[in-house]
């Protein structure tokens, strides 16, 4: 079965999504919104997909690749350009909502967004590799980390290479992607917390996604910068940069540094810049794979 | 800024930015202006753009200031991006907020 995925969906109701992105690749529990229905559109049978994004197509193909991981063949058409004759018979789909979810519009809402996420979060959370359920309706990623004393409270969804720091609590219906480092104290409910973002210690963030030193309030679609990087920011990489000969040293010597610090360094040390995504490996669990922190 | 008395209460309004750049004037002028007569402040950040960690901390030092009188300090129809802050920072529970 062939699909036409046209991707040039409606964004007006959640505009701040498709700032930085299109918004078919803004970040979506691990992965973006199209790798997951890429993953949809597979289960149900599919073996030929074309997309049709509206703009920006060079940013599609570093999350898709050729579709090997999903058994999928994807071709790429021109922004705004006809498809393929081959796919002149092919079914065509709006990614307005996903496969997997039916009934769940995407993009009419910032809160319809965020609740696809949740609704899909089980399904999603099953199937990745290395992910953890360490209670009932509670997922922790690969490499992770979260401090004896922090709570972590159902439905949650932690990322891999993630660090939750004392005291932190989690939830419910808060999701932390990939990367991204909660400091002691803080307080994630009922939010998002994008790829590589840092939260401070002892900050509250309910009903919002927080994405790099941006914050967006998704009941009244307000965003806010936040300019004091020990409150809200990007986690940065090790300084001079993070290889694994850089760990391989650090391991090697008497840590004079904090714990914490440690741990930063081993969230970031080996991932080049955050945001950088490897070409051609999608449908992984790779850090390196992260959509660019900010909203 | 425009400060107004209103009976015992310090009025600071058209306030546009509250940040590292004016926050030390402000509590300076604020404090000023407040006086022997005010026990209370309302501050109108409905025209406020931009706050920072500086501004927090003005409207905490003036807090301290009036609460050490007797008085209270209430926040007026805060923008959405001054309520996103407060409530990141946990301080929508310090202050009274009116008009969110």
């Amino acid at each position: 079965m062939d699909v036409l995925l046209n991707c040039a969906v409606n964004t007006a109701a959640v505009p701040v999504l498709d700032r930085r992105r299109p918004a078919v690749l803004a970040p979506f529990l691990g992965e973006s919104v199209l790798v997951h229905a890429l993953a949809g559109l597979a289960a149900a049978g599919t073996r030929r997909v074309c997309l049709l994004p509206a703009d920006r197509a060079e940013e599609f193909r570093p999350f898709v690749g050729r579709g090997n991981p999903w058994g999928l063949e994807i071709q790429l058409a021109p922004a705004g350009g006809p498809p393929p004759p081959e796919f002149a018979t092919a079914r065509a789909v709006l990614l307005d909502r996903l496969p997997q979810l039916p009934d769940q519009p995407l993009w009419e809402s910032y809160p319809g967004w965020f609740a696809a996420q949740q609704a899909l979060l089980p399904t999603v959370a099953r199937q990745r590799v290395g992910m953890r359920e360490v209670s009932p309706g509670v997922f922790v990623g690969l490499r992770s980390q979260v401090a004896a004393d922090a709570q972590l409270l159902a439905p949650c969804w932690i990322g891999a290479n993630v660090f939750v720091g004392p005291s932190a609590i989690i939830g419910p219906a808060a999701i932390v992607e990939d990367g991204s480092y909660v400091d002691a104290g803080a307080e994630i409910s009922g939010s998002l917390l994008g790829p590589g973002t840092y939260a401070g210690s002892f900050t509250e963030i309910r009903g919002s996604f927080a994405a790099g030193s941006e914050l967006l309030n998704l009941a009244s679609g307000s965003v806010t910068e936040v300019t004091d990087r020990f409150l809200l920011g990007t986690v940065q990489p090790p300084a001079g940069g993070g290889g694994g000969w850089r760990r391989l040293f650090q391991l090697g010597r008497p840590s004079r540094a904090r714990p914490v610090a440690a741990d930063r360094t081993a969230l970031t040390g080996g991932w080049g810049t955050t945001g950088e995504r490897l070409e051609g490996n999608p449908g992984g669990s790779e850090p390196g794979r992260m959509p660019p922190a900010g909203l | 800024m425009k400060i107004q008395q209103q009976a015992n209460t310090l009025v600071l309004s058209d306030i546009t930015e509250l940040n590292a750049a004016n926050s030390s004037a402000f509590r300076d002028q604020a404090r000023t202006a407040l006086g022997e007569q005010c026990a209370n402040v309302d501050i109108d950040l409905s025209q406020t753009r931009r706050v920072d960690s500086s501004g927090l901390g003005a409207l905490i030092s003036l807090q301290k200031t009036v609460c050490a009188r007797g008085g209270s300090i209430r926040i007026l129809r805060p923008t959405p991006i001054v309520s996103q802050i407060l409530e990141l920072t946990r301080l929508h529970r310090v202050f009274e907020i009116v008009g969110n």
